[in-house]
Formats: structure tokens, sequence, C-alpha cells
């Protein structure tokens, strides 16, 4: 690109982005603010912006009032297991769909595509059905088990691994080598970009998910970090500083992810067009 | 020799594909196609996990719907909602996406691009809670600042006119982030001479814009287009947190509607009934995006 001087519609631009992304940037501020507050100062004087005395009194009561390291283990694990389990079986199918052939392979791969066009919705119903006739309510498997294969995941790694050569596959069957370390040593390897981001979509979307997780989990032992968010908010709605405590503490550590993941997840959401 | 090697490979390869499709497929089965033709055949029936019988009615459910003014007004808030959230977010993306674009320095490129995308990371059910918080009436930011700068307050979450405004506001910050990722991708990808040739034929700004980006950008537009639609149409989380619904069934839409009248009414065949209206919705949008992705043209 040619180097310009600095001109004044590039000077505006620059204050526009800053404006916007301070904007932007305001509701995690005032989560911030009040979460500092004492619940006393934040009735009194409501129209004061910034603590006069910062407390940590909420955050106190987020962690005393309710089994909130619980709640933040349970997300970490299922959200883990989801994980661990898609990256498994999405990159496992689709080196079977790409490299091998069987009867029914066509008709089966086009209903795997055809499953991503149904909303949530129409099957939220059946699966809770399917879910309490397994006697899983209320266990935290109901949130990992539904996610362990994921259609869209066979699709990407189908696509990325039709680009590996069909003679490298060969050349490993010719010495020796045992259709499962194929898969082990040499498809994995070669698509780790699909993977990693396929593993950071399928953690933050796991980690995030509020509808699946508010339908199978009531006990209070065994709630995720979204729907802790929301019992603070109906038990302490009076309380401000409680809930915008709890907000801080489960919005800080996805950040912090995000920010040290960041660019496999950008360069992973162009790739794929996943949302 | 030969034909044995390769008959044992086959029986190792199918023994493989075997071994290792079955449990992936089983699960697939279980909880993606069971689901789908369970729900599909639940809607004929007026189903409940209370009651002990659960009679076929045929298309009754739909005929409930046609008489149902709760039903109705959730289907009309839902295209309320994607109708105004889609025009603000194609305009507010594609501007920032332009305007990050433009940034000379590669650093600042990121890290406003960044801060844009930091909330469609946050769990959508906290950004709802935090919202609600500065939506109050009476101590609120909104009303605050409005306060500060003499104007009277507004009743964002009470009011059921305001009520909508507020979560599309809402869902606009907690999602431009993402169309603006891939707006910034596909602005990457218009090669630079066409800029370069059109500046040298004496194009002002606009007609760039006008003649080239837009055009060029089709493709990418029609993809933000319909993903964002399909993903709005469903939309749960701000709706059920911040005004459940209310004032007035006033942002009542119909993920919403779905999620009470099963797990709440516990009418399941009457929600699998409504949940495949959504279905049509987003069939309908998939196949607008299959017949626009057949005309396109590339570069």
């Amino acid at each position: 690109m040619r180097k310009k001087q600095w001109d004044i519609p590039y000077i505006v631009l620059i204050c526009v982005l800053s404006a916007a992304s301070l904007i932007m940037f305001v509701p995690y501020l005032w989560m911030l603010l009040l979460s500092f507050k004492s619940n006393v100062e934040i009735l009194r004087d409501s129209t004061s912006l910034l603590p006069k005395k910062p407390t940590l009194q909420g955050y106190h009561t987020v962690v005393s009032d309710a089994p909130f390291m619980r709640w933040f283990f349970n997300s970490l694990l299922t959200s883990a297991i989801v994980t661990a389990g898609t990256l498994f079986s999405s990159s496992l199918a689709g080196y079977i769909f790409a490299k091998f052939t069987f009867r029914g392979k066509k008709i089966l791969f086009v209903v795997i595509l055809a499953t991503l066009m149904v909303p949530f919705q129409v099957v939220m119903i059946p699966t809770y059905l399917i879910i309490s006739k397994l006697h899983l309510i209320n266990n935290l498997s109901a949130i990992v088990v539904p996610y362990l294969v994921s259609s869209f995941g066979i699709y990407l790694c189908k696509q990325f691994v039709e680009g590996i050569p069909r003679d490298l596959i060969e050349a490993c069957r010719i010495d020796g080598a045992r259709e499962f370390r194929i898969y082990l040593s040499v498809i994995i390897p070669q698509i780790t970009p699909a993977m990693s981001a396929l593993g950071i979509f399928t953690f933050m979307s796991a980690w995030n998910n509020y509808l699946w997780p508010l339908i199978v989990l009531n006990e209070e032992q065994k709630m995720t970090v979204p729907l802790a968010l929301v019992f603070f908010n109906s038990h302490h709605s009076v309380n401000y500083n409680v809930v915008m405590s709890a907000a801080v503490l489960i919005m800080i550590p996805v950040l912090i992810i995000f920010l040290i993941f960041q660019r496999q997840f950008i360069k992973g959401l162009t790739m794929t067009g996943i949302k | 020799m030969k034909n044995e090697r390769h008959f044992q490979q086959q029986v190792s390869e199918m023994r493989f594909v075997s071994v290792s499709l079955s449990p992936i497929i089983a699960i697939f089965l279980i909880f993606a196609i069971v689901p789908i033709v369970w729900g599909l055949v639940l809607m004929f029936y007026n189903y409940s996990p209370l009651d002990a019988h659960s009679p076929f009615i045929g298309f009754g459910n739909f005929k409930r719907m046609l008489h149902d003014d709760l039903f109705l007004k959730s289907f009309g808030n839902t295209f309320k909602f994607v109708l105004m959230a889609i025009p603000g977010n194609l305009v507010l993306t594609l501007a920032l996406a332009i305007g990050i674009n433009r940034v000379r320095s590669r650093f600042w490129r990121n890290t406003f691009r960044t801060l844009f995308f930091l909330p469609t990371i946050a769990p959508l059910s906290g950004s709802a809670v935090v919202w609600t918080v500065m939506l109050r009436q009476n101590d609120g930011l909104f009303n605050l600042i409005l306060d500060r700068l003499g104007m009277p307050e507004v009743n964002w979450l009470s009011d059921p006119q305001m009520a909508m405004i507020s979560i599309v506001m809402m869902t606009l910050w907690a999602d431009i982030g993402y169309n603006i990722v891939i707006f910034m991708a596909g602005l990457d990808s218009i090669p630079q001479m066409f800029y370069e040739a059109a500046e040298l034929d004496g194009a002002g700004r606009w007609q760039l814009f006008r003649h080239i980006t837009m055009p060029l950008l089709s493709r990418t537009s029609v993809f933000v287009v319909i993903m964002t639609c399909i993903s709005y149409f469903q939309m749960f989380p701000q709706f059920q947190i911040m005004t459940n619904g209310g004032p007035s069934n006033g942002t009542r839409v119909l993920a919403l509607d779905i999620f009470d009248n099963a797990f709440s009414y516990m009418n399941m065949g009457y929600a699998s009934s409504i949940a495949f209206v959504l279905l049509l919705i987003i069939l309908a949008i998939t196949l607008v995006q299959i017949r626009l992705g057949r005309s396109q043209w590339e570069y």
C-alpha cells in the first residue's frame, strides 16, 4: 500500500473507530464498576458513576453464597469432554467419508449435511424426552452425550482430509501401518488448522450454551456457568453488585482464553464461517 | 500373492470403517435423526408428558395455531425483530469493516477488530443480564446518561414499543463482531489492482465503493445476511432473560413461545408444531441462499 500522510479524513476515521470501540466497551465497564460498589452505595448514590469506597463484598457473596466454583468446574469439565469428543469423532468420520468407499456412504453424508439445516427448537423436545428416558435429567452427561458428534465437524474435516493426497496414505499402508495408526499419525497432523478452529468453536459454544442446560439441568449443584448468572439475577435481583460480580467472574476467563487464542480464532472464523 | 494382499487390505479397511464409524453413527442417529423424526411425528399429537394419553389429532395443532393470539403475536414479533436487526447489523458491520480495513497500521487494525469482536465471545446469557442492569429504569446507565443530558428517561424494557428496540440494540452489540470479521476477510480478497486501475481512471471514493467494493462483496454479503437471518430467527437467551416475552407480549418470539409451550406448559405436541413453522422459515431462507449462491459471479 502507498504510504500516505495523516490527512483529515484519516484522523476522522481513527476518531470514529476509537469512539465506536469505546462504546462497545461500556457494558463491560459498567459491569466492573457496579461489581466494586457496595449495595448501599448503589441504592443511595445511584447517579454517581465511580465507586466511592471500592469493596469486594459482591465477589464475596458470589463465592460464599453459591457453589460457584462447582459451577465453574462443571462448565470446564463438560466443555472439555465435548470438545475432545467432537474433535475425535469429526476427524475420524471425516477421514472415513473422504478416503474410504462403502455402501450407503453418499446417502449417509447427505443426511448428515441435511441435519445442519434443522433448527435446535425442532430437536430439543424429542432430545429432552430421550434424555429423560435414559434417566440423565440433572446429570452432567445430559449436556455432553448429544454434543459428542457434530455434523458440521464431520463436514469440515472431510473437506480438509480430501486435500491430503491418496498416495501418502497408500505409502503408509505399504509400509505396513494399520488404519488407525494412519489416522493418528498422518491424517491428524495434516488437518491441524481445521482441528484447532473446530476445537475453539466447540469449546466456546459448549461453554456459552444456555438453552439446552436450562432444559435438562435444574439441580443447583449440577448447573453450569451461563445458568449461574441467571440464578444470581433472580436470587439477588436487588443486589446488583452480586450479579455484576458474578458476571465479571464468568466473562473474564472466556475473554482471556479468547485473547490468547485470538489468531487461531479469527483465522478459523474466516476459514470455516462457523457461527 | 498380490490379489491376496489386496483382499487382506480390503478386509482391514472394512473392519476399520465399521468399527470406528458405528459408535459415531449410533450417537448421530440417537441424538440427531431420531429427534428430527420424532419431532415431526409429535406435531400431529396432543402430547404432554404429564398425561397418560396423547391422542392423535392430525393437523389439530396447526388449526389451533391459527387462533392462538400468542403464537400469532410471536410470529409477528420474530419477523419484526429480524427486519429491525438485520439491516442494522449489515450497515454497521459493513461500515466498520471498511473503516477498520482502511487503518494503515496492522497492529491497530487487529486491535480494533478484537475490540468489536470481544462481545461475541462472552456468554449471551451474561451479556443479557448486564444489559438488563444497564437498561433499568431508575438507576440504569442509559437513563443516568439521559438524565445528565437533561432528557426525559425512557422505559427501556417496560414500554412495549421500546423493549424490542432495546433487545435489538443488545443483539447488535453482542453480535456485530462476527460479521465484521467476515466482511474484513471479504474486503481483503478483493484484488488491490482493481482499485488502483479505477483510481487511475479518476474514480472517487463513492464510485470505488459503488462499482468495485459492492459488486465484488456481494457473495460475502449474501452469506452474511443468510447466516445472520438463520441465527436471528432462533434467538432465545436475550428474549428470555431481558423481558421474558413482555411487556404485554411485545417481545415474545417463536423460540420463546416454543420453549414456554414445551417446558412451562408441557404442551410438547403443540410446541413441536410451532417448531415446525420455524423449520419451514429456515428452509425457505436456505433455499434462497442456494438460488442466490448459484447466480453469483466469481472473480
